[in-house]
């Protein structure tokens, strides 16, 4: 069914740029590819598997992680409860 | 034209089967660690993997990164592939997600960019460099293909997909179905509201007088 608000080249005209497309798109890898997934997966193979995950080895996430820790801790309580001592400590006798 | 493809598909159906059974034994070899049939299946299937993922990439470097990632992949998880899809579907399901993945990748990085450009944190690009095509190429069929390139990558990525494995990889729709894990019909429409969104950007070639 014929829509006006469509491409208004013909039906001829738009098959041609599919197969224009087509071609366009049937292009192949480099020569020797298989020879550089071997390499891939040769470079693969050597990389020792770390123990620990990737984002767990950068400082900036361990220090996070431990702040995080004492944060969920409790310690804050515990700093909280020993003020009013050093606080007394402080009054005029 | 019209009664072409499925004439065609009758034709090629008795393969089928036997393809079917090379592929199984194929598998099968890869499954014992055949090094031989590795380099098999990647000669037999590294064209329609490479030029699926360059559909999808429109660069050459993309898509050779994609390949590779995905004949690793393979070679990776060969062991827990069942043969429950044809080893193609496999493949090309494969080289869909992986050419997805790096074009988000792509468009993070291309967003991210222009944050910081306009920010002016990098002394990059601040955006998409203007395309200076020689003027034999800005001759109107050239022209037309380019266009509707830009607006193929402008699709969503489902029907995205679709359009390029009907359009450029000539899959059937069943094929096409298998890969993106739907029924015929769902291709069906996604194929038409592509060709609808793509048809109305299409600027008619303009006529001399």
């Amino acid at each position: 069914m014929p829509n006006p608000d469509l491409y208004s080249g013909s039906e001829e005209e738009w098959q041609a740029l599919l197969g224009q497309l087509r071609r366009q798109s049937q292009t192949q890898p480099q020569p020797f590819f298989y020879t550089r997934v071997q390499a891939r997966l040769d470079a693969q193979h050597a990389t020792p598997r770390a123990w620990l995950p990737s984002w767990l080895r950068r400082p900036a996430y361990v220090a996070l992680l431990g702040i995080l820790v004492l944060a969920v801790s409790g310690d804050g309580a515990a700093l909280q409860t020993a003020h009013p001592v050093t606080h007394s400590s402080t009054l005029p006798r | 034209m019209a009664y072409g493809l499925p004439l065609l598909a009758t034709l090629m159906e008795p393969s089928a089967p036997v393809e079917r059974a090379a592929d199984a034994e194929l598998v099968a070899r890869l499954q014992q660690g055949e090094e031989v049939a590795f380099r098999t299946l990647v000669t037999r299937f590294q064209g329609r993997v490479y030029s699926t993922a360059y559909s999808l990439l429109r660069s050459a470097e993309e898509a050779e990164d994609v390949a590779q990632e995905v004949f690793v992949e393979v070679y990776q998880t060969i062991v827990r592939f069942r043969g429950e899809a044809a080893l193609s579907t496999w493949l090309y399901r494969l080289a869909v997600s992986r050419a997805l993945q790096h074009q988000r990748r792509l468009h993070a990085r291309k967003r991210f960019a222009l944050f910081t450009s306009l920010l002016g944190f990098a002394g990059q690009l601040l955006h998409e460099p203007p395309d200076h095509a020689h003027p034999q190429a800005l001759l109107e069929g050239t022209q037309q293909l380019h266009l509707l390139q830009q607006h193929i990558s402008r699709l969503p990525a489902q029907q995205q997909v679709a359009f390029t494995l009907r359009h450029e990889q000539e899959l059937s729709y069943e094929e096409i179905a298998a890969v993106l894990s739907t029924s015929v019909a769902a291709v069906e429409s996604l194929l038409y509201r592509a060709r609808h969104t793509l048809r109305q950007h299409l600027q008619p070639t303009s006529r001399h007088a």
